[in-house]
């Protein structure tokens, strides 16, 4: 009997050592939450697929992310022409794809072909299609070239820092790179790996070739938990994004690798659904289309409590549709709404609620509840849509709260409108308002609360419009903020998306990665992959 | 005895049923089980891989994408997503297509991860046959180990065995998955730990079923040595359950690996089943149903023939 127990303890340990990996090398290690869903720098709409654009794709310009300026890349000039329909780009000499075919005006006229053909339906690619017709291009010389726009396209040169530049020529077709990375393996589910690309064309002051980091793991973990406890046992050495329970803990435990980068672009926000068509009746309906019940409903509902108890005090007030992290553009004129229980009664009154032994009910008489979907899962979010329910039912209101797994919820919000108000978070990644043309326009399919109109409801709702589209055809940087500002300020008053609150961006870094500076832009830690290095790993302290 | 060819040399499978101490059956007797099996096996999975297809498209969510809520993309681009994600083609003509697909050996290609379903799972399966056959190696050498202990001595090792067993019984999968990865421990042995209570409880109750029997107990009384009798009288009664046993638990060893997979983010079919099924991913979602439905068949079928011995 002792023999059996000691001969499954040494089973036991012998593969408990092989598994509990050590890290060997100049390797950073980090976790994507998914496979890469392609392989295409032009097709990139998820995380994982995002995360290996940026380290192996190279580009004409790249926004600083600290200082939210455009720098020189594989552009080290560029001009874009008065009418805003035109950008000459002035191209980097002696540079190289990985795979060894040098890259020329050609290789970019190639890119942007691809990119703006209309059947491949690239998001990068709909960025610049401010118009119908085709996209030219015209070489004056291998590093020189110049792409025509059939109409303006406002932060022309910014849209160029999602544009990974293929090759014309290489056999290798998109795996042949320009950025800093190229893949060296991939096993489905297990891990992406990179390699350093030897052609890489940066050096630092002392000439030596940039990165330092010689390979990059990407493990494929979608438990986040397990993720944490990776870091904490050393075997990963970055976290994108943190929960503020994980960021928490991990404060406690490792207090030198939490890092709160402060407010982020992303935002929570919840909507009620206004549209005609919604199967849901009718009296609801003018609930909520009623800017008076909408602002009521957000001036109940804490934010403070929210953040404070959700966001253990890593988020703020949200106050508009761009985050105060976006510089250029937030309306600093904008203070966040009140939490007064009294104004919003007020304003319940004022379109004929009543509350009655503690129920609030409408001119009618029928008691106001309504269901809030959000997604499952979410820990956060599930505590909000509870903190709004306890919010909401202090005047009289009562929320039942619905999670739905993703899909289900998304074939909710965007088909069958089956639904009465949401909770959801956006993700947002562009500085330019001019990316979120599809929600603020009456038309848009992603206008949530009333998609796809055919004409704006109502007068706020076509002066959205007009502004969104003025500051999108106008090249007066001034002028934009004006139409920008004007669209937060209608947005706040009518509050057609409550917004909650604004997260801060919570990460986490290991002690032996150096270089990092986080910033609330993503991607948050490595954007400057080419300057990070590893102190335990072998590599040469620059 | 009517055995056709085989009567005075016999097949396989007669054999086979000699060693799993039952009398040789006809030939013809045995192919007929075994057509009888393939039969049922086919229809079931087939069966199966409708049933898959139909609770997929009347899933809630099914034909959507998270792309759709892409602010970036274009009207245009939009109704391309919508267009792509949609189902093109009615229920019964893409099972009928899917199936014909299917005899030509193509599995479809997955909407979600935009790669051919044949790749994946010639790429998964291998991680999910190392978790089930650790696993099962595990429960094996554990269960029937603690099993013949228990039956050969006095009762300290069944109460402490079977008290053990208890625990772990009691301990929902996705725990004692989770216990593992926080001990740094490779979760594939909670497949182990999840098939012992069962390898354990069933082993014990048929050894000392067997030993039980009055031959075994004179033996004994007459002062046998205790591993001759176990090996001689105890085993080759309980083998024939014991098989049967053994191919049930390749089926329940498939079914543990599923939730401690996608838990413990361990790239095998499990892992691809749960992100198929997030994801409403049709033809992986059928192609995986039908596989994880045919292990499950063909386990339950070598159990069962396994067990054609007994009298």
């Amino acid at each position: 009997m002792k023999r059996w127990i000691l001969c499954l303890g040494l089973i036991f340990a012998t593969v408990s050592t092989r598994c509990a990996g050590a890290q060997p090398g100049s390797e950073l290690r980090f976790c994507i939450p998914s496979d890469p869903r392609t392989w295409n720098p032009l097709l990139v709409e998820d995380d994982a697929s995002e995360t290996i654009r940026y380290l192996t794709g190279g580009v004409l310009v790249r926004l600083n992310r600290q200082t939210q300026q455009l720098e020189p890349e594989l552009a080290t000039a560029w001009k874009v022409s008065r009418a805003g329909n035109a950008i000459s780009f002035t191209l980097r000499r002696n540079v190289r794809f990985s795979d060894g075919s040098a890259f020329t005006a050609r290789d970019v006229a190639y890119t942007i072909a691809q990119l703006m053909d209309p059947a491949l339906h690239s998001p990068t690619g709909d960025a610049f299609r401010a118009a119908p017709g085709k996209v030219i291009t015209r070489i004056a010389d291998p590093y020189q070239i110049t792409i025509l726009f059939p109409a303006p396209v406002v932060g022309l040169a910014k849209l160029f820092d999602q544009v990974a530049i293929l090759s014309a020529t290489s056999p290798e077709h998109e795996r042949a790179v320009l950025g800093p990375y190229q893949l060296a393996d991939y096993r489905g589910g297990s891990f992406v790996l990179l390699r350093r690309n030897p052609n890489y064309w940066k050096h630092d002051s002392a000439g030596r070739p940039l990165p330092y980091i010689q390979s990059v793991r990407l493990d494929i973990e979608q438990n986040r938990d397990i993720e944490l406890l990776r870091l904490l046992r050393g075997e990963i050495d970055l976290i994108g994004s943190l929960s503020p329970e994980s960021y928490d803990r991990l404060s406690a435990k490792a207090p030198g690798m939490a890092v709160d980068a402060g407010v982020s672009l992303d935002s929570e926000q919840m909507w009620f659904n206004q549209a005609p068509s919604a199967p849901i009746a009718e009296y609801k309906k003018a609930w909520f289309r009623s800017t008076n019940f909408r602002r009521a409903v957000s001036e109940s509902i804490h934010r403070d409590d929210i953040i404070r108890i959700v966001f253990h005090g890593h988020a703020r007030p949200a106050v508009s549709w761009i985050s105060p992290a976006n510089r250029a553009w937030f309306d600093s004129k904008l203070a966040p709404h009140a939490f007064d229980r009294s104004e919003a009664l007020r304003l319940l009154a004022h379109d004929g609620f009543t509350l009655v032994n503690g129920v609030l009910h409408d001119r009618a008489g029928h008691a106001v509840e309504f269901s809030l979907v959000t997604n499952a899962g979410n820990t956060p979010r599930e505590r909000m849509a509870a903190m709004i329910q306890q919010d909401l039912a202090a005047i009289g209101i009562r929320v039942h709260v619905v999670t739905l797994d993703f899909s289900s919820l998304i074939e909710r919000i965007t088909r069958s409108l089956n639904y009465e108000a949401c909770l959801l978070g956006l993700v947002n990644d562009d500085l330019d308002p001019n990316a979120q043309m599809n929600v603020w326009l009456s038309s848009g399919e992603n206008h949530q609360w009333n998609p796809g109109e055919k004409k704006p409801a109502t007068a706020w709702e076509a002066e959205i419009d007009r502004l969104m589209r003025a500051q999108a055809a106008s090249l007066d940087a001034k002028k934009r903020k004006q139409d920008v500002d004007r669209v937060q300020e209608i947005v706040w008053k009518q509050e057609p998306f409550i917004y909650l609150v604004d997260k801060d961006a919570l990460m986490a870094v290991s002690p032996n990665l150096h270089n990092v500076s986080p910033v609330a832009l993503r991607p948050q830690v490595y954007w400057n992959i080419d300057w990070l290095w590893l102190s335990n790993s072998g590599s040469r302290r620059p | 005895m009517t055995s056709g060819g085989s009567a005075d040399k016999p097949g396989m499978a007669d054999l086979a049923l000699s060693l799993a101490g039952g009398e040789p059956r006809p030939a013809r007797a045995v192919v007929r089980k075994l057509a009888r099996h393939l039969a049922r096996i086919l229809v079931v999975v087939l069966l199966g891989g409708f049933l898959g297809a139909t609770l997929v498209r009347v899933a809630p969510g099914y034909g959507v994408d998270s792309e759709e809520l892409d602010s970036r993309l274009s009207a245009e681009s939009l109704r391309a997503a919508r267009r792509a994600a949609a189902p093109q083609e009615g229920l019964f003509p893409f099972y009928l297509h899917f199936c014909e697909r299917l005899l030509h050996g193509d599995l479809g290609e997955s909407r979600l991860l935009h790669m051919p379903v044949r790749q994946l799972v010639a790429e998964r399966f291998p991680e999910t046959a190392k978790s089930v056959g650790l696993g099962l190696a595990l429960a094996w050498t554990a269960g029937l180990g603690l099993a013949t202990a228990a039956v050969m001595t006095a009762g300290g090792v069944d109460l402490l065995a079977g008290l053990l067993a208890s625990v772990l019984v009691c301990i929902p999968a996705a725990v004692l998955a989770l216990l593992f990865i926080m001990v740094q421990a490779p979760a594939r042995l909670a497949i182990g730990l999840i098939l012992f209570p069962k390898v354990f409880q069933f082993a014990r109750n048929l050894l000392a079923d067997a030993a039980a029997r009055p031959h075994v107990l004179a033996a004994r009384a007459r002062g046998a040595a205790g591993v001759g009798v176990f090996l001689r009288h105890v085993l080759p009664v309980a083998g024939p359950q014991l098989l049967a046993l053994g191919g049930i638990s390749v089926s329940m060893a498939f079914a543990a690996a599923i939730p401690v997979e996608a838990l413990c983010d361990l790239p095998g079919i499990g892992q691809l089943a749960w992100q198929a099924a997030m994801g409403r991913d049709l033809a992986l979602l059928v192609d995986l149903t039908m596989i994880v439905t045919l292990l499950t068949l063909l386990a339950n079928s070598a159990a069962d023939l396994a067990g054609l011995g007994r009298p």
